[in-house]
């Protein structure tokens, strides 16, 4: 078995991971030393960003780039082997967690909760990078529940890592539900092995989309494929799967926090465009809704429309339920995290769309939408509660009744915040603008006028917890704990360069835009995935004695 | 629980244990068995050492080291050994992952000599997975371990 040229492209496809992997192991050895832990750390995140930088040039960006590259783990060809695939869509992905994991391993650097742990905090932080990022990159539906549980595996440990009472609760019900849902996960991709006979992506879609020439009987995969949905959205933190978001998101350390909502969201968000869009859209598989849930177009010959209706309705709720429970909270962490779980709505929505649409043109626009959204809301949300993570390092609590003048005290700290808020709320020239604007241009297109109205609810809701939040904690006297708080310079300046890239991707949005509408076509893609993978060439291994492999 | 017949079991049963995790480790990449099996067994023997004689014999008893009965369990010295082979265990497993990469392979490809004419085996199998295997027994027993030590103290 000759293994497939390995170029340059094909071995960036693994760095990020090898980086990170290096990085865990540094930190691990070097667990009783804690300047030499937290240098090898911030060497590793360098290094990460470094590594992703190169897939989005020499993989996606570069005028005479491949657009797509493979790597296939342990010379085991495809589909038996793990493949992992950098495509536009993983780089966008990747990108985005870059940006905000490096922020948050500097912002570590400088405070970190817990006594004993403390020597496994950088270690499972690398762990938990480690598994946002293979998701991202394979190509193997049974290695995303790997690595699914690496990622999960880490959050564990971070949700209970200040041992608390209220901390191990939190990772209790944490845990249980994450178990339960790794469970239906398995029972998906035990499911989906049965009908189609693989779970190599690439091949998933080659048979799904000719089920006849391999003797398949696809009509299952629908409701396979809605397990799936259901946990991803679980991920995700789409209502009614939303529960668990407010205790963990406290329980755990703000920087993770930050992480937690940008990073390890989006892996469930980009689950459900992979899955959807790359692997199951070309499935020819009757589906006819009885609910008129959206319009007529609900009835087709791919199981995207049910995608489409069950993520219209998932995304309906938590805009409304996410931006209601907002308004009413009494700690900042609180409001960050009901905004998260509308936000996620927000990006639900134009998923939606996109699955319902017949278009081609408006299906690609909504992911686009899809995908400004998400960045956007990386960044301000990564920037909100890292920004929790200062204001608590500093006064000692997040409570709103206990702050207040926070803006007088520190206003490098209130102006970063400023900015996040605006861009929640989509205030041009920030990237929240544009991510909002792009949700509401294809709601328009599409002709959806409840989605329409939902959104814009949603965005009042958004302002009216975002003006509270900003009225009770930076603004007004100063409370004692105000008073007596002294602000990380070194925390503020993470905050500041979060808040120079929110108004960066705003101003200049062209490249951003660019960067989303190549990963949007890549997600669309699938003949494209199929090729680049080529599974066929171990099946001709197999079927052909002697052949030229 | 540290009656007569379970010590005599004990000291009956846990080499026994060791030589099947052993032999299953060495012969986990081609046949059932591995590091990860192998170094549960080996833990189950542990854990049995540690219920008969009680969770300072190891180091009171075996490595003939003095225990201050008044610190915590999991500062002792050979807990601290456990974490230190879980770290090594790990580094091992990456390290035989990223050697391929050295001659051109993907990462974590593998490979296999067959010796002929060896002493009392005759034909023996030398596999480069034996690396990454032995690297997940390290961890898998220095990861239970800590857990059986540290919870089995509270």
């Amino acid at each position: 078995m000759t293994a497939p040229p390995v170029g340059t492209e094909s071995q960036l496809v693994i760095a990020p991971m090898l980086v990170v992997l290096i990085a865990a192991v540094g930190s691990l050895l070097l667990g009783h030393r804690p300047r030499a832990r937290a240098a090898v750390s911030l060497a590793g995140g360098a290094a990460y960003a470094v590594a992703v930088a190169a897939i989005d040039w020499y993989v996606v960006l570069a005028p005479d780039a491949p657009g797509i590259a493979t790597y296939q783990v342990g010379d085991w060809a495809a589909p038996f082997g793990i493949t992992l695939v950098a495509d536009g869509l993983s780089a966008f992905m990747l990108t985005m967690v870059a940006i905000l994991g490096v922020c948050s391993l500097v912002f570590s650097t400088r405070h970190l909760p817990g006594g004993e742990g403390r020597s496994y905090y950088f270690p499972l932080f690398h762990f938990l990078a480690l598994g946002v990022t293979g998701a991202f990159l394979t190509g193997d539906l049974f290695n995303l529940f790997v690595w699914f549980e690496v990622m999960l595996m880490a959050s564990y440990v971070f949700v209970a890592y200040s041992g608390g009472p209220q901390h191990t609760r939190a990772a209790f019900w944490y845990v249980a539900l994450n178990l339960l849902a790794s469970a239906v996960f398995l029972l998906g991709v035990g499911g989906i092995y049965a009908t189609t006979g693989t779970l190599n992506m690439a091949d998933l879609a080659q048979r799904l989309a000719d089920p006849a020439a391999y003797g398949l009987e696809p009509v299952p995969v629908v409701g396979l494929l809605g397990l799936l949905l259901s946990v991803f959205a679980i991920k995700a933190g789409l209502v009614p799967f939303q529960f668990w978001i407010p205790t963990a998101y406290r329980a755990a350390p703000p920087q993770i926090t930050a992480l937690l909502a940008g990073a390890t969201k989006k892996v469930g968000i980009y689950a459900i465009i992979r899955l959807s869009f790359t692997v199951f859209a070309g499935a020819e598989v009757a589906v006819d809704l009885p609910l008129p849930v959206i319009d007529a177009a609900i009835a087709g010959d791919s199981p995207l429309p049910f995608v489409g209706a069950a993520l219209f309705v998932m995304g309906t709720a938590s805009i409304l339920l996410g931006g209601i429970g907002a308004v009413g909270r009494d700690s900042m962490e609180g409001v960050f995290a009901y905004s998260s779980i509308g936000q996620v709505g927000f990006i639900a929505i134009p998923v939606a769309i996109a699955a319902t649409t017949a278009s081609p043109e408006l299906r690609r626009f909504a992911i686009i939408a899809a995908l400004v959204f998400a960045l956007n809301h990386t960044l301000a949300k990564g920037l909100l509660f890292l920004a929790v993570g200062t204001v608590r390092a500093a006064t000692g609590t997040s409570r709103l009744n206990d702050l207040g003048g926070l803006a007088s005290r520190s206003p490098p700290l209130a102006i970063a915040v400023f900015i996040a808020s605006l861009a929640l709320v989509g205030i041009p020239p920030l990237s929240g603008f544009f991510g909002k604007f792009l949700v509401f241009d294809a709601a328009a297109r599409a002709g959806n006028g409840p989605a329409i109205v939902l959104l814009l609810a949603g965005s009042l809701l958004t302002i009216a917890y975002a003006t509270r939040l900003w009225n009770r904690s930076f603004w007004g006297a100063r409370t004692p704990a105000v008073e007596a708080a002294t602000v990380d310079p070194v925390q503020v300046a993470v905050l500041v360069v979060l808040a120079t890239a929110i108004v960066g991707v705003g101003v200049g949005f062209e490249p951003v835009y660019e960067f989303a509408q190549t990963a949007a076509e890549a997600a669309l893609d699938s003949e494209g995935y199929v090729d680049a993978v080529d599974p066929q060439a171990a099946d001709d291994l197999l079927g052909s004695s002697g052949g030229e492999h | 629980m540290t009656t007569v017949i379970m010590r005599t079991t004990a000291r009956a049963v846990v080499p026994i244990i060791l030589v099947v995790a052993i032999s299953l480790f060495f012969e986990g990449h081609n046949l059932p068995g591995g590091g990860f099996i192998g170094g549960v067994l080996t833990v189950t023997a542990f854990a049995i050492i540690y219920m008969a004689f009680g969770l300072d014999f190891l180091e009171r008893g075996v490595l003939g080291r003095d225990v201050d009965p008044g610190k915590e369990h999991s500062r002792d010295r050979v807990v601290v050994a456990y974490r230190r082979l879980f770290a090594y265990g790990f580094a091992i497993a990456v390290a035989s992952g990223l050697g391929p990469l050295l001659f051109g392979e993907p990462f974590l490809a593998q490979s296999f000599v067959m010796l002929e004419g060896v002493p009392i085996y005759d034909h023996l199998e030398v596999a480069s997975a034996l690396a990454f295997d032995f690297g997940v027994y390290c961890v898998v027993v220095g990861g239970l371990l800590t857990i059986l030590s540290v919870v089995g103290a509270e």
